[in-house]
C-alpha cells in the first residue's frame, strides 16, 4: 500500500503551479477553524453524526482529524441539492433525522445505550449491521437503510477526498496544473508528483 | 513545435496578423476594453429586453442542442435570442481544478430517480451555465453508425431514425472540422469516410496504456479515440485561436484553458459575433400560445424579475428532462403521447482494477482509447451494440461512486483509497432500447422555484442486462490481462436521451424529421430528447450534427414559405 511523504500538497500551494482559484478553493479547506458549531442539526445529533463519521473515517494517523460532519450540516441548513434523490427517499433533512436517529435506535436494541457512548468495537458493529441493512429500529419501516448508508457514505466521502491533506495522502497531486502535464504514460512522472515512499 | 511552422503547415491554421509579445496583447487589450466597456461581456448588464419586439428565433438551452443552431440562425441574418438558465463563466480565473469547488457546473435542482435502476443526474450527466452540459463532457465525439439508426430494420426491434446516416454525415463533418477533433485518420471502424480528422490524436495515459497492450493480446483493435480537445494549437473562426490540451485531465469538471471544444468557447462566441443576444440567468417557466396553437413568446425569472420574450418560432434546446418537463408543465405538443416516454440511459458499465504500475489517473484525456469491436460483436446475445473506452478519474468522483458499489468504510476504506494512483478503469457505452416502463412525469413534489420535480423512471430491461454481461465479461478479460488485481465492476447508466422522440407519424412521435413538433407549427426541438434511439456511441457529436440539420431545415422551410 503506498506512501506519500507529507507536506506535498501545502507545499505546492504556495507556488505558481496552482492557479488563484484552484488554491482558494483548497486553502479554505486547509484553514476551515476546527471549531464548529452546528446550524441545522441540534447538538446531540450532531454529536452523533460526527460520532458516525469518525468510525466511517477512522484518522488515528491525524493530530487533528479532517472535519467532515460540518459539510453535512452546512449543506442541510441550505437546503443543497446534487441534481438527483432516490425516489425511495425521503427529501434529504428528513433521510438524515430518521437515519440517524435509527442508528441510534440499533445502538440501543443491540447494547440498551447510544451510539455515542458505545467504544468504538461495538460503534463498528452498528455500523457493520448498517451496511448490511441489517440494523435494527422502528426508523427503518420508513428510510431504506442501504440507500441511507450509501448516501451518506458517499457524502462522507466527498467531503473527505476533497481535503487537500486527503488528497495527499493518496498521491493526488492533479491541482498543480499549471504548467500543464507532459509525462502521462504508465510509470512517468513529472518533478512535482511524489513519488512513494 | 514552434508556431510559426504550424502556421506554415496546415491549411486548417490560416495566418492572421497577430501580436505575438503577451504583454502587449495585454495592454491592447485591456485599452480597448477601457475605450469601449460593453466590449466586455462580463461587465454587461441583463439587458431589459423590449417588451413589443417579436424575434425571430427565441431558443431556450445553450448546449450541444442550442449553441450550433443558435450560431447558425444569427449567420443567417435572423434576430436571435437565448435564453440559458445558468451563468456565463470566465474558464481561465473561475475555473478550479478542484471537483467540490466546479459543482457549480451541473445542473442540482433536485430530480427523484425511481425504478430498479435509479439514474443519477447532476454531474452524472446534466450541466447550466452559458455552454450546458458541454462544460462538463468529457469530449469524446465518436460518430454514430449507420446501423445505430436502423435497430428496427436490422433486428426488428428498437426504433428506426426516420433518416439514414448519410443526413448526418456533412454535419459530422462540419461539426469535427469547426471544433478542431483530434482523432485517428482513417478511422479504423469507418475507414471510408470522405475526410479525416482536423488534428492528431491526443497522447495515451496510463489507462490506455493498459487498455491497448492487453487488447492487443486478446486481439481486439484499438485505437486513439476522437475527442474534441485540441492536440495542436487550433484557429476557429470567429474565435480565434485556441491553444492545445495540457493534458489536465480535468475535462468533467470544466476545461479552464478552453481546449476543450464546450459551447461556450466555439459555437456561442461564433453566435454572438454574429449579433445572437443570449441572455443567462434566465430560467423559462411558461410558454405562451394563442388560439391557433401558435408560440408566441416564453416567460422567464431573471435576477428575481419576471420577463416576456415574444418570438415567431421557438427552439427548445433543454435536454431530454427539462425539455420534457417543460412541455408538460405547459401541456404543450402532447398529443401524441409521447412527451417524457421512452427514456433511454446508456448502458455504462465500468470495470476497475489495481495494477503494479504508477498510473496517476488524473493526467490526460480521460477516455484516450477506444474500441469500436463490440458495435456488433459475433457472440452478442442481445439488440445494438457498445464501444470500449479508457478512461481516467479525479480523486473525489472515484472514491465517491466506488463507495457507492463497494461500501468500503473504515480503515479498509482509507487503505483502498491509497492505491488510487495504480488504479485504472475502462469503461462502455452501449444501446439502449425504448421500453414504456421507463419514463419522465411530474411529480407532486415542488422544487425552490415551486416547479414541480421531474420524477425518472428507469429500469434496464432484458437487452441491457444481457448487455452488461457481455461488456462486464470482455472488461473484465482485457484487466486481467493487463495484470489488474481487486477487479470490481460498476453498473451505471449514463446520459439521458428520448422523452421526445422524433418520427414520421403524429401519432407516435412529437417532432417530425426535421425537429418540428407535430402541434405546434412553430415549435422546434432540439436535443438528445428528440433521439429515436439511444445509438452505440456518446450522443454530444450526434447532437451537434443534429442541432446544424435542424437550422437548416427551418432556413429551407422558411426560405420555400418566402
Amino acid at each position: 500500500m503506498p506512501n506519500y511523504p507529507e507536506g506535498t500538497v501545502r507545499a505546492l500551494l504556495e507556488t505558481d503551479l496552482v492557479t488563484p482559484a484552484t488554491r482558494a478553493a483548497l486553502e479554505a479547506r486547509l484553514t476551515a477553524s476546527t471549531i464548529y458549531e452546528p446550524q441545522f442539526f441540534d447538538a446531540d445529533t450532531y454529536r452523533l453524526l460526527q460520532a458516525v463519521a469518525a468510525r466511517i473515517y477512522p484518522q488515528p494517523d491525524r493530530e487533528a482529524p479532517i472535519l467532515l460532519a460540518p459539510a453535512i450540516d452546512k449543506r442541510l441548513l441550505n437546503g443543497d441539492a446534487d441534481g438527483w434523490r432516490y425516489d425511495s427517499m425521503p427529501p434529504d433533512r428528513e433521510a438524515y433525522r430518521l437515519g440517524l436517529g435509527g442508528i441510534n435506535q440499533a445502538a440501543e436494541a443491540r447494547f440498551q445505550q447510544p451510539f455515542v457512548v458505545l467504544d468504538e468495537a461495538r460503534q463498528d458493529q452498528i455500523i457493520e449491521l448498517l451496511a448490511a441493512a441489517e440494523a435494527p429500529g422502528e426508523n427503518w419501516s420508513q428510510l431504506p437503510q442501504g440507500r441511507f448508508f450509501e448516501e451518506m457514505l458517499a457524502e462522507l466521502t466527498e467531503a473527505y477526498y476533497a481535503h487537500p491533506l486527503a488528497q495527499e495522502e493518496i498521491g493526488y497531486v492533479g491541482m498543480a496544473d499549471v504548467p500543464g502535464w507532459q509525462h502521462i504514460g504508465l510509470n512517468e512522472l513529472e518533478p512535482r508528483e511524489p513519488e512513494e515512499l | 513545435m514552434p508556431d510559426e511552422e504550424t502556421l506554415e503547415e496546415s491549411v486548417l491554421n490560416p495566418v492572421q496578423p497577430e501580436i505575438q509579445d503577451p504583454l502587449l496583447r495585454e495592454i491592447l487589450e485591456e485599452n480597448e476594453l477601457q475605450a469601449d466597456p460593453s466590449r466586455n461581456p462580463l461587465e454587461q448588464p441583463a439587458p431589459l429586453p423590449d417588451p413589443n419586439e417579436i424575434v425571430d428565433c427565441l431558443v431556450i438551452g445553450t448546449g450541444a442542442g442550442g449553441a450550433p443552431l443558435i450560431a447558425r440562425l444569427a449567420q443567417a441574418g435572423l434576430r436571435v435570442v437565448a435564453l440559458e438558465a445558468g451563468a456565463r463563466h470566465d474558464p481561465k480565473t473561475e475555473f478550479a481544478t478542484d471537483e467540490k469547488a466546479q459543482n457549480f457546473l451541473f445542473w442540482n435542482d433536485e430530480r427523484l430517480s425511481a425504478g430498479k435502476n435509479p439514474v443519477a443526474f447532476g454531474k452524472n450527466n446534466s450541466g447550466i451555465g452559458y455552454g450546458g452540459s458541454t462544460l462538463h463532457y468529457t469530449a469524446y465525439t465518436p460518430r454514430a453508425h449507420r446501423g445505430d439508426l436502423m435497430l428496427h430494420t436490422e433486428f426488428g426491434q428498437g426504433v428506426d431514425w426516420p433518416f439514414g446516416i448519410e443526413e448526418l454525415e456533412p454535419y459530422y463533418e462540419e461539426v469535427e472540422q469547426f471544433l478542431g477533433v483530434s482523432g485517428p485518420t482513417p478511422y479504423p471502424w469507418d475507414p471510408g469516410r470522405r475526410k479525416g480528422y482536423p488534428l492528431a490524436p491526443l497522447p495515451l495515459n496510463g489507462a490506455a496504456q493498459l487498455m491497448e497492450r492487453a487488447c492487443a493480446k486478446l486481439g481486439i483493435t484499438t485505437s486513439p479515440a476522437a475527442n474534441a480537445a485540441l492536440s495542436a494549437r487550433y484557429y476557429q473562426e470567429g474565435v480565434g485561436w485556441r491553444e492545445a490540451c495540457t493534458n489536465r485531465g480535468f475535462c468533467q469538471a470544466g476545461c479552464s484553458t478552453g481546449a476543450k471544444a464546450s459551447m461556450d468557447v466555439t459555437y456561442l462566441p461564433v453566435a454572438e459575433q454574429y449579433g445572437a443576444e443570449i441572455r443567462t440567468g434566465a430560467y423559462v417557466t411558461e410558454i405562451e400560445r394563442d388560439a391557433t396553437g401558435h408560440v408566441t413568446g416564453v416567460v422567464y425569472e431573471q435576477g428575481g424579475r419576471t420577463v416576456r420574450q415574444r418570438c415567431r418560432n421557438l427552439f427548445l434546446c433543454a435536454g431530454a428532462i427539462e425539455t420534457p418537463r417543460l412541455l408538460l408543465l405547459n401541456e404543450l405538443a402532447l398529443n401524441s403521447g409521447q412527451v417524457g416516454k421512452h427514456f433511454m440511459a446508456h448502458v455504462g458499465m465500468q470495470v476497475w482494477g489495481t495494477f503494479p504500475e504508477d498510473i496517476r489517473p488524473y493526467k490526460g484525456i480521460p477516455g484516450g482509447l477506444i474500441s469500436e469491436d463490440t458495435h456488433r460483436p459475433k457472440d452478442a446475445d442481445f439488440v445494438g451494440g457498445y464501444l470500449l473506452q479508457s478512461i481516467g478519474v479525479m480523486p473525489v468522483t472515484f472514491a465517491t461512486q466506488m463507495v457507492r458499489q463497494r461500501k468500503l468504510w473504515g480503515q479498509p476504506l482509507r487503505d483502498y483509497m491509497r492505491d488510487y494512483n495504480h488504479i485504472a478503469g475502462i469503461n462502455v457505452l452501449g444501446d439502449c432500447l425504448p421500453h414504456a416502463d421507463n419514463f419522465v412525469e411530474l411529480s407532486d413534489e415542488k422544487d425552490a422555484r415551486g416547479v414541480p420535480k421531474p420524477r425518472v423512471h428507469f429500469t434496464a430491461q432484458e437487452n441491457e442486462q444481457r448487455m452488461n454481461r457481455h461488456a462486464e465479461r470482455i472488461m473484465r478479460q482485457i484487466w486481467e490481462a493487463a495484470g489488474a488485481k481487486d477487479i470490481w465492476a460498476f453498473e451505471r447508466y449514463a446520459h439521458i436521451i428520448g422523452t421526445a422522440r422524433m418520427g414520421t407519424s403524429d401519432s407516435e412521435a412529437v417532432v417530425d424529421p426535421n425537429g418540428r413538433a407535430f402541434d405546434v407549427p412553430n415549435l422546434y426541438i432540439c436535443d438528445n430528447s428528440v433521439f429515436p434511439s439511444a445509438l452505440s456511441v456518446n450522443p454530444a457529436l450526434t447532437i451537434m450534427a443534429l442541432s446544424l440539420r435542424t437550422a437548416d431545415k427551418f432556413l429551407l422551410q422558411r426560405k420555400a414559405a418566402g
